[in-house]
């Protein structure tokens, strides 16, 4: 025995231990009522005070019941078994299926050093066309993924997962973190119906868990993830749906531990949490974990501390904005904030990086043209302006594309689109090649061959 | 055996006579293991000391003058949150445990009745004779156990069942200012679901008891009261009573829902609901986060919407949450939250309203998630035609705004004209749903020119 329970609150229980020497931070206890077990894992002691953060709801829990050591700190079970199987925030496998003879390792610390880390890394086509253009990634690439609610993030990622997947052939973790269980259960079901299933291990802990919960999930994923990678020297795509949350759920235990919070009541701890996990992921000589990173941004709110602390660890943003999603074109990319460290001309060649240049360039000038024809009309525009204005509604029709995952709602099959393509086809949008083809044409195609 | 002695019966009886008294006495006035005093009051919570021996969440009663739970327990003091007073609570006052968790009280006799959480007849202020006992709050349905959500609930309204379809087991937002048919939206839909063998469950949260009256008669005079339970906390009901309000009625529609019944909860509304948890929150002394909300406020709402799910066993629960915005504005904190949560918005517009649109529906800034997934196929391909022809229209006709329209091309012009058209379509006065194939006719124009 470790000690009596002697105070509750929803997700902190404290404990009066007699031997506070025998338990360290990061530990999990154990207490027993007639009708359940509930399991804690010990945050902070200070002298004979032990506090904890229960794994589940408290209701029912009493003070002055034992407390029990249960195990040393978290740990999950695996083996190249875990590849089509769910687990919780926990480690624990939640599809009814066990692992057979699993080593196990603790999901917690796994530091690399300057040394580990790989940086030559290959470029990775997504096929689709607006992000292989504006922002393409490479092995080893964070991208986050930002934007208000509603406006595509999920579908976008399933996408992802689809396509990268087709094309490289490797393995995928998907950690859902306080997102809706409907969609954790539908990326399930699909991944299921198409085949996929036994190339990808899911971990959830969902917007309906405890906070415990929804902190720990991405921690369990990263370790299945590195697992990947130094074992079985895979380049792994780690999928985070979504990070936000995280930090969310640390905010939570921390205003619950009553440490002082920082603006918007995030936690002080706030960038040290953010860094414990981002620099986990990373590429070395085994093998590289390429990660997408949802990240919700409350209230709109670009500038919210804990969105830049995330953004500080990304090498590329894409960023999905209502106001595109408001005119239809899906995904919903705002491609004037979305980036990528790629857009260099050693590193993408000098054809495409003048087109996206240009590109840029007419698209800014039809914001402002967009505006004079609202007070003028488009005939008192000059006749270049006129075609930049037509060219530029072309280029923003044509970076629209069908989506695999979306074929039920958009009932149009999806495309995967090469870039070459892609540069032939903006080169010729931006000469006029197409200039006598109706705008509305280019919606939701693959290549522009499609509609000659 | 021997016979006893005077003296023995003396002290048997003694003893007996004793312990009875002394039992007695521990029953009626019961000892600091299962009673306490009350040591402070602020508004609705109660600080008691004592009380031992009870556990987190259950039901004391408070000198027969209250009823609370125990929201948190300290080393040296146990937490009340108050739920139902009959009289002022002073210091000293006693507080009894009951020995068991507070539950939620139900009848199944309410069905067509106002009732609350307490299991009281509003109508007649009697309480319930067969009361069934719900837990307020049930464990979350785990991801395992649902199934893809794609069965109609059809809500009669052009605009929502063709464009921003809502499927059974979806949660819906219903989201804008006030005064612009958010409950009438509500109401449509439940009157839309007679003779459908769905229960419904409109949940007043902070309306008035003239409102919520008003709310019943209007159902019953269209027949809609046979299959729908008003559950109600008044606007001059304490917080706690608020805050449990919606988690109660879950528990009733999760009831329904295990006996095999698809059910629909409306939610009436959400913003009241989170500013009666951030009154208990800042009173109880919890750090104030972003718009002083406390930091688990996303957690408040995704548990309690993260109930509506689309259940194994073939039944569902369908959430329609209302958030009352101001101003128009769909991105403050509590929204953004809500929205992150549901599978989709129907954004109402005081603009649109003023203009005559009834429903005064925002189409470019409402989503639906699941969007065709849940439309049989005919309005699938009627409703994605509508919806990108209409936002097509809605984002020309701004940038277009000044423009004149007899100087346009033809393409254009028709363009306005079919957009005029089906914005006039989708007009629709309260109470006047329309059956599936009454809203295929209404837009089968679209198909036919095609043709022609």
């Amino acid at each position: 025995m470790i000690g009596k329970i002697v105070a509750i609150s929803d997700i902190n229980v404290s404990i009066f231990a007699d031997y506070p020497q025998e338990v360290k931070i990061g530990d999990i206890l154990y207490a027993e009522t007639q009708s359940k077990i509930y399991r804690f894992e010990i945050v902070e002691i200070k002298n004979n005070t032990i506090t904890t953060i229960p794994f589940s709801s408290v209701i029912g829990l009493k003070r002055g019941l034992s407390v029990y050591p249960l195990k040393k700190g978290l740990g999950i079970e695996y083996s190249k078994e875990i590849l089509g199987r769910v687990f919780n925030s926990y480690g624990e496998l939640i599809d009814g299926t066990v692992i057979n003879i699993p080593n196990e390792r603790s999901i917690y610390n796994r530091h690399l050093t300057i040394a580990d880390i790989n940086v030559n890394n290959e470029i990775l086509w997504t096929g689709i066309k607006v992000i292989d253009f504006f922002s393409p990634l490479s092995k080893g690439f964070k991208m986050g993924l930002l934007g208000g609610a509603g406006v595509g993030k999920t579908v976008l990622i399933k996408e992802l997962i689809n396509n990268i997947y087709k094309n490289l052939n490797s393995n995928a973790i998907f950690v859902g973190v306080g997102e809706r269980s409907r969609e954790g259960k539908e990326l399930y079901d699909e991944m299921k119906e198409s085949d996929l299933l036994d190339k990808i291990s899911i971990v959830f802990g969902q917007m309906g868990d405890n906070p415990v919960s929804r902190s720990k999930a991405i921690y369990s994923g990263l370790t299945l993830a590195e697992y990947l990678r130094d074992e079985q020297h895979q380049d792994v795509l780690l999928f985070i749906d979504n990070i936000y949350r995280f930090v969310q759920a640390k905010s939570e235990i921390s205003t619950e531990l009553k440490r002082v919070p920082v603006e918007n009541g995030y936690p002080t701890t706030m960038a040290s949490d953010v860094s414990e996990v981002e620099e986990r992921i990373n590429s070395t000589d085994d093998g590289s974990i390429t990660s997408f990173q949802a990240i919700y941004v409350p209230a709109d709110d670009l500038n919210d501390e804990a969105v830049q602390t995330i953004l500080s660890h990304m090498d590329g943003q894409i960023v999905l904005d209502r106001k595109v999603a408001e005119k239809g074109l899906y995904p919903a990319i705002n491609i004037f904030r979305t980036t990528s460290k790629l857009i260099d001309i050693d590193k993408i060649g000098k054809e495409h990086y003048d087109l996206v240049s240009s590109v840029l360039k007419y698209l800014t000038r039809y914001e402002e043209l967009e505006e004079i024809i609202a007070v003028l009309g488009i005939d008192e525009l000059s006749s270049e302006d006129k075609n930049i204005f037509y060219r530029s509604r072309k280029l923003r029709n044509y970076f629209t594309q069908p989506m695999f995952v979306a074929e039920n709602y958009t009932n149009i099959p999806g495309k995967f689109v090469k870039i070459n393509d892609v540069l032939e086809d903006v080169k010729n949008i931006l000469s006029g090649t197409y200039d006598n083809i109706d705008e509305s044409k280019f919606l939701y195609i693959g290549t522009v061959k499609e509609i000659l | 055996m021997e016979k006893e002695t005077a003296e023995q019966l003396f002290e048997e009886d003694y003893v007996d006579q004793m312990l009875d008294d002394k039992i007695k006495k521990i029953n009626y006035h019961h000892n600091v293991y299962d009673v306490g005093k009350v040591i402070q009051v602020k508004d609705f919570i109660i600080y008691a000391n004592g009380l031992e021996n009870v556990s987190f969440y259950e039901k004391v009663n408070i000198d027969n003058k209250a009823i609370g739970y125990v929201m948190k327990m300290e080393s040296n003091c146990v937490v009340i949150a108050v739920l139902k007073q009959t009289d002022k609570i002073s210091i000293g006052d006693s507080v009894y445990q009951s020995n068991e968790e507070y539950m939620g009280e139900f009848s199944t006799d309410a069905l067509g009745r106002i009732i609350d959480i307490f299991g009281e007849d509003k109508l007649t202020n009697k309480k319930y004779q067969n009361i069934i006992k719900l837990k307020v709050e049930e464990d979350n349905t785990p991801i395992m156990e649902r199934t893809p959500v794609k069965r109609p609930l059809f809500t009669g309204i052009a605009g929502i069942d063709l464009i921003y379809p809502i499927g059974r087991g979806q949660r819906q937002l219903i989201i804008g200012d006030k005064k612009t048919g958010k409950t009438q939206l509500c109401l449509d839909t439940i009157v839309n679901q007679r003779g459908q063998n769905i229960i419904c469950i409109y949940v007043a949260i902070g309306k008035t008891k003239k409102e919520v009256k008003e709310i019943y008669y209007e159902l019953l005079k269209r027949n809609a009261m046979s299959y729908t339970i008003i559950i109600t906390a008044f606007y001059d009901e304490l917080a706690p009573v608020i805050t449990l309000t919606p988690y109660y009625a879950l528990s009733v529609a999760r009831f329904y829902m295990l006996q095999g019944y698809d059910v629909l909860v409306c939610i009436d509304d959400l913003k009241r609901h989170a500013d009666a948890y951030r009154e208990i929150s800042l009173i109880s002394m919890k750090s104030p986060g972003r718009d002083a909300y406390p930091a688990d406020i996303f957690y408040f709402h995704s548990r309690l919407l993260e109930k509506g799910c689309q259940y194994q066993n073939g039944a569902s629960i369908t959430i329609l949450p209302v958030v009352e915005t101001t101003g128009g504005d769909i991105t403050d904190y509590i929204s953004t939250n809500i929205i992150s949560i549901t599978d989709g918005q129907i954004v109402l517009s005081s603009k649109n309203f003023q203009k005559g649109e009834r429903p005064a529906i925002d189409y470019g800034l409402s989503v639906s998630r699941l969007g065709g997934a849940v439309q049989e196929a005919e309005m699938k391909k009627l409703g994605a035609t509508v919806r990108q022809k209409l936002l097509s229209y809605l984002e020309t006709r701004d940038v277009y705004e000044l423009a004149n329209v007899d100087e346009m091309s033809k393409e254009l012009q028709d363009k306005i004209f079919e957009g005029k058209k089906i914005l006039d379509n989708l007009i629709q006065y309260k109470f006047s749903p329309l059956s599936k194939q009454e809203i295929i006719n209404k837009f089968v124009f679209l198909g036919e020119k095609k043709d022609g």
